[in-house]
């Protein structure tokens, strides 16, 4: 099986002309099977730009990078909306649908399958809120979850769509420190069983100990590498 | 995604998200329901307006008309020769030449003793040329002296004759009528028209009695009435051929549309109606706009989430048209149900003939349909603000 994200020499800017600020460097990283990479690094340092480009978000500039065996230098927007339905991404904030309650939310991940109808589609939502924990929360608003609730939403439905990758960026800055360890114990586990490779961007000491191991990155440049724990 | 689910899911998820916020959903059905009550009363009152200014010459019962062409409206008609009445039997195809008199006279109501113009229609009765309801009943009697039918569809300023008749069964009511002593023998049904308030039908005699100076020879209208089976645009032609340039011949058809046209083009009433109808529409589609447009600004994030997830820039797309056109049903079907009683409360007002019809719903639910529609593609470009890629 091939690694799930390869970069290399990846370099980014924003901006033309004079005002051009060069935000990633000649980047190379790789995401093995099933492994956990926690992404750390000041801010302003790349590390979310960099998260932007891996998760199809951003058209490339420069460089090679392929990502669950799609090659994202000169892919079109049809081609990086492909790969988006293929990874699972959780936000710093959970972005869930207000006006949706979890399974629905849930359940929307879903709805760009082809050929499973609607009680498939909430019958796997309803399963992924079991397993997070939720099974009788599912008929609720965002607005009645608590925050970490909220972020296990947020994970369900970026699990739900068996993805082959999962992008995140702060999972747990919002959340306060028991509910956050929770949320990423959980993400951890989750992951685990699927064998499903996590990319994670976070400034949060208290979860490094989840990661398989941890990139830094300082002015757009990935560190040499640090053992992990 | 089949094509079924592309359409019915974003639909549904526009509704779930619409019928999130109640307030919002209902001050939308507000705005689409104004717009639709407006465009319904201004298509309605320029419809009466049309049907009620050629009611009367609907009702003729002729296939050929006689008319000077410098007639503008049946209301203020310019005289004829008589001569060319009888000029026309000389075709064969012509059985009946009926000659009809026009004019306006003041009414003194015979209750408040107030003055107002009416409309006289005069003709030989006995020709059976006019179709009015009620006037076969009461043919005898109008051929006495001074004796006309009142027009029981007339505006209320004239005074209640149906009471007034209906309180002395057999007795004739007198009324003043252009400074004469009239007697109105009984009730006819014609309707009111924007130039004439209500109507009087007498026979030829009686109108040269009360109009003693109108000339003779003069005449303000002919109906021809064929024989059966004879072509009316082939009789048409050879009479045009046979009269002198001082008529114009007309098909029924055609006088209707020559009356019709001096409504539209000479007067700015159609106009009025046709602009009050499109800045009924301009307000929707602002108001159906500006909710479209919020509820996109404020839902940016989610939307850039859905675009994050895969979805693409046309499903979010159909979201916001799928919201245009629930909101477009949601206003339409109130806005139609207040219309038609409106309908009913203004037209017993007015007297004028405003009635719901399903070709007019159909036309007014498509001018609907088209607001939201427009508003709905308007607010879409609100989308390209859903950047994926800042939500990290």
């Amino acid at each position: 099986m091939a690694d799930p994200v390869v970069l290399e020499e990846v370099s980014y800017a924003f901006g033309e002309g004079e005002l051009r600020r060069a935000v990633l460097r000649d980047v190379a990283l790789r995401v093995m099977p099933g492994e956990i990479v926690l992404l750390t690094g000041p801010s302003g340092s790349g590390k979310t730009t960099l998260l932007t480009l891996i998760g199809a978000l951003r058209a490339m500039q420069a460089g090679r990078a392929r990502v669950l065996e799609t090659e994202l230098a000169g892919a079109g927007e049809g081609q990086r909306r492909a790969l988006r339905r293929r990874i699972g991404f959780i936000f710093q904030n959970h972005n869930l649908l207000g006006f949706l309650n979890a399974r629905q939310n849930v359940a929307m991940a879903l709805e760009l399958q082809a050929g499973l109808t609607e009680r498939e589609r909430l019958s796997r939502a309803d399963a992924m809120l079991a397993s997070v924990g939720l099974e009788d929360h599912r008929h609720k608003p965002p607005s009645q979850l608590s925050g970490g609730q909220r972020q296990r939403v947020a994970i369900a439905r970026a699990l739900v769509g068996d993805p082959g990758l999962i992008l995140a960026d702060e999972p747990t800055a919002a959340l306060d420190k028991a509910s956050g360890q929770e949320v990423a114990a959980l993400l951890r586990r989750m992951a685990r069983q699927r064998q499903v490779p996590i990319l994670m961007v976070t400034h949060d000491p208290r979860i490094l100990d989840m990661a398989d191991r941890i990139v830094t990155m300082e002015d757009g440049r990935v560190v040499p590498a640090l053992p992990a724990g | 995604m089949s094509l079924l689910q592309s359409l019915y899911l974003p639909l549904r998820l526009s509704w779930r998200q619409l019928r999130a916020e109640r307030a919002r959903l209902l001050a939308a059905m507000a705005g689409v329901m104004f717009a639709c009550v407006l465009v319904f009363m201004q298509i309605g009152f320029r419809a009466a307006l049309f049907d009620s200014a050629t009611a009367l010459l609907s009702a003729m019962r002729a296939e050929l008309f006689l008319m000077n062409p410098l007639t503008t409206a049946s209301f203020r008609p310019e005289p004829l020769p008589r001569i060319r009445a009888q000029q026309a039997l000389a075709l064969a195809e012509v059985r009946q030449s009926v000659p009809v008199y026009m004019a306006q006279v003041t009414w003194r109501n015979p209750e408040s003793g107030t003055r107002r113009a009416i409309q006289l229609v005069a003709f030989d009765i006995e020709s059976d040329a006019m179709g009015f309801n009620g006037l076969a009943a009461l043919a005898d009697r109008l051929k006495q002296p001074d004796a006309v039918a009142f027009d029981r569809r007339s505006r209320p300023e004239f005074g209640d004759v149906g009471r007034l008749l209906a309180g002395q069964p057999g007795t004739p009511l007198p009324v003043q009528i252009g400074g004469r002593q009239m007697n109105v023998m009984g009730l006819v049904d014609i309707g009111p028209s924007f130039g004439a308030d209500g109507n009087l039908v007498l026979s030829e005699t009686n109108f040269r009695r009360l109009l003693p100076n109108r000339s003779v020879a003069n005449v303000d209208l002919v109906a021809l009435r064929l024989q059966p089976g004879a072509d009316p645009v082939a009789t048409q032609a050879r009479l045009k051929a046979l009269l002198p340039e001082d008529v114009v011949v007309l098909t029924q058809p055609e006088l209707v549309a020559w009356e019709r046209r001096y409504w539209e083009e000479a007067t700015p009433i159609g106009f009025i109606f046709t602009f009050g109808s499109l800045m009924g529409l301009i307000v929707g589609m602002v108001i159906v706009y500006q909710i479209l447009f919020s509820d996109i600004a404020g839902h940016l994030r989610e939307y850039a989430t859905l675009k994050a997830i895969g979805y693409s820039n046309g499903y979010l797309a159909r979201v916001v048209l799928s919201a245009a056109l629930l909101l477009a049903v949601l206003g339409f079907v109130p806005g139609a149900v207040v219309s038609a009683v409106l309908y009913d409360v203004v037209g017993s007002a007015t007297f004028l003939p405003l009635g719901m019809s399903w070709s007019r719903a159909g036309l007014v639910f498509g001018l609907i349909f088209g607001m939201c529609a427009a508003a709905g593609l308007l607010a879409m470009r609100k989308l390209r603000d859903a950047q994926p890629a800042d939500m990290f």
